[in-house]
């Protein structure tokens, strides 16, 4: 892959160049550190990844399918806002790649595709893990970026992903000078985030150490919803107050760890224990994806365990597990 | 060119069809038969709606290319918004989808097919497809179970079924002595315990409350099935039907779009999920 070089504090300015085509998202240090729209650049913070995913940009938390009146309906017309997102890191970009694969490939969801057609993704790789929870290096991540930038103290060096990201580099040349450097794959391991044994946890499912997670889980979903790849969701319809006949049908974000998840007639549900629901967030993200996509849905970011009010970690149990 | 075309539509818009006839059935229960002229497999269902109300998965359980027939029973919100509905009026529909009963497959087996309930009505739609190839198939064996003789469901077409096949139906309380369909008290599991077919060329279709499904699968193991001479329908909560909201999920399977019938050997270890 080519790549290209870049002074650190041309950065900024190329940062700010873009700012005034595009709409930029970059991570900003706030309560927590956050994506967020860029105003100055100088807000942009890089120590630590988002506390907050990235997927709300995307598979947004609720999404209006169509408005109706009566048996007409109305699709409202597809967003496709302009936006470069900067600062991602290689957990989240593989985690894009994997709701692509959902929303993209498997369906064509034209609300996941339009906003993601006119995304520019610009990553930031880790030169160490930021965070105690990260093990991103126990999984088989992939480079999925447009442009990704490594960090080398006074310079940048900018790996060019896509045909956008040739884009992107050849609409703002001024900004990079050609170089011979390459990265090699070693220099692509992020030390100190492995701590997650490589294991085929599905003989495992009946492990009684499964149960060590859960006695103190309070189903509070904090996990699923932080997680950057997790995408179920529920459809409901809501009626206006004036005219009962007008409403709109919404998908909104869903959390396999309630009941309510699988509550059927005769209020029977499916996953009635916590431990049940407990391992089937965990095969869904280390077995069963895998068996339809070939790769793990989880990319090793930590959020559910940073998240957990209980610091519930699984990759603990699965290390432990015999 | 038309493929892709396809590809491009949004997956989550139904389209409005007409009812052309409402039947009751039972109390809560109904038949409506949809201007939708769609060709699908018995035991595939639809996404049926009624704007402001919301979204049900229902078994088509019809075998035509000009019309659906939909069974329901009323149990919540869409379900009783769609028992308003009449003649002449129209819901939203989209699908079909999943996999149904694998009848080309099967071809030259007789049929036994073990119903519960509302669970008959996936199965009335691979009756229809017998009774369209019937030469395909050899005997066909159905017993159908209902809580009372005021639950039982497709009356109009019971009449014909019982000129054609081997019919057993049961009723667990009989509390009046009413009539039915030569309909004995008990519970359909002790009808088919006390039959005496044998597992030779046979193949079973059995849809209905879960544990009906689990004591009818004990016995038939007592008389030498194999696991895969057996289908189940499973059911599930379900909203998008694509095989991507995951509240269908059993274990890796989704009841959406790897089933909802299944060949009893790709699911019978899972238990709860
Ligand atoms: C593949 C498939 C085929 C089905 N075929 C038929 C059919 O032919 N005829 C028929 O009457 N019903 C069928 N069902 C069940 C039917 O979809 C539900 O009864 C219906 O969704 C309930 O919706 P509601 O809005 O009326 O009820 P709600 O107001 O949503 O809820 C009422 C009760 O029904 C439960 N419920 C919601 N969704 C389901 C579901 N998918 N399965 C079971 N219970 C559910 C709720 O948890 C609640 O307890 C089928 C379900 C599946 C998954
Ligand atoms: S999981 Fe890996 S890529 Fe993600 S923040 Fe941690 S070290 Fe970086």
């Amino acid at each position: 892959m080519r790549v290209l070089k870049q002074k650190k504090k041309r950065l900024f300015e190329f940062l700010g160049k873009l700012k005034q085509s595009y709409e930029l998202i970059a991570p900003v240090s706030k309560d927590v550190v956050r994506f967020e729209k860029i105003d100055d650049t100088g807000d942009i913070y890089l120590e630590k990844n988002s506390y907050f995913p990235l997927k709300e940009y995307f598979f947004r938390k609720e999404e209006v399918l169509f408005k109706f009146n009566g048996n007409k309906i109305i699709v409202p017309a597809p967003e496709a806002p302009a936006r470069v997102f900067f600062g991602i890191r290689k957990c989240d970009l593989n985690a894009i790649s994997h709701q692509d694969m959902v929303f993209m490939n498997q369906v064509n969801d034209p609300y996941y595709s339009s906003m993601r057609k006119n995304s520019f993704l610009l990553g930031y790789h880790c030169n160490t893990a930021p965070s105690p929870f990260c093990f991103c290096g126990s999984l088989e991540l992939v480079d999925y970026s447009d442009l990704m930038f490594y960090d080398r103290g006074d310079y940048l060096l900018v790996e060019i992903g896509s045909e956008k990201g040739k884009f992107l580099a050849g609409k703002f040349r001024e900004f990079f000078v050609e170089t011979n450097a390459a990265i090699t794959q070693k220099e692509k391991i992020i030390p100190r985030a492995d701590r997650l044994d490589k294991k085929d946890i599905s003989h495992l499912y009946d492990h009684p150490d499964w149960k060590k997670g859960v006695d103190i889980c309070l189903s509070c979903s904090a996990c699923t919803a932080l997680c950057p790849t997790c995408y179920c969701f529920e459809i409901h319809d809501n009626v206006g107050t004036k005219n009962p006949k007008e409403g709109e049908r919404k998908r909104s974000w869903s959390s396999c760890q309630v009941q309510e998840f699988t509550k059927v007639a005769g209020e029977h549900v499916f996953r009635k224990e916590r431990e049940e629901r407990f391992k089937h967030r965990i095969y869904h993200q280390l077995d069963y994806f895998k068996q339809k996509n070939g790769i793990n849905l989880c990319v090793g970011c930590g959020r559910c365990i940073e998240a957990c009010p209980t610091r519930i970690d699984f990759v603990e149990i699965i290390n432990e597990m015999k | 060119m038309k493929q892709k075309l396809k590809q491009l539509e949004n997956p989550y818009i139904p389209k409005p069809y007409k009812i052309l006839d409402f039947h009751r059935e039972t109390f809560d229960t109904f038949t409506l038969t949809v201007n939708m002229k769609t060709s699908h497999e018995p035991g595939q269902f639809v996404q049926v709606s009624v704007p402001g109300f919301g979204e049900a998965p229902i078994s088509i359980c019809s075998d035509s290319k000009d019309f659906i027939e939909l069974n329901i029973r009323e149990v919540g919100n869409v379900t009783r918004a769609l028992a308003k509905l009449r003649k002449g009026d129209k819901l939203l529909v989209r699908g079909p989808y999943g996999k149904g009963y694998p009848m080309q497959h099967i071809k030259g087996n007789n049929i036994i097919m073990i119903g519960g309930g509302c669970g008959v009505a996936p199965l009335k739609g691979a009756i229809g497809y017998i009774e369209n190839h019937r030469a395909d198939f050899n005997d066909v064996l159905l017993y159908l179970g209902y809580r009372s003789p005021d639950d039982i469901i497709f009356k109009r077409e019971m009449e014909r079924w019982k000129k054609e096949y081997h019919i057993k139906v049961t009723v667990d309380k009989n509390a009046h002595g009413k009539f039915c369909y030569d309909a004995k008290e008990g519970f359909i599991t002790d009808a088919l315990k006390a039959s005496s077919f044998t597992n030779e060329n046979k193949v079973v279709f059995i849809c209905g409350p879960p544990i009906m499904m689990k004591g009818a699968i004990d016995i038939l193991k007592q008389k030498g099935f194999h696991d895969d001479q057996i289908f189940i329908s499973a059911e599930r909560l379900m909203y998008c039907a694509l095989g991507i909201c995951c509240h269908c999920m059993i274990r890796g399977k989704f009841t959406c779009i790897d089933g909802p019938v299944f060949r009893y050997d790709e699911v019978k270890d899972f238990k709860n999920d």
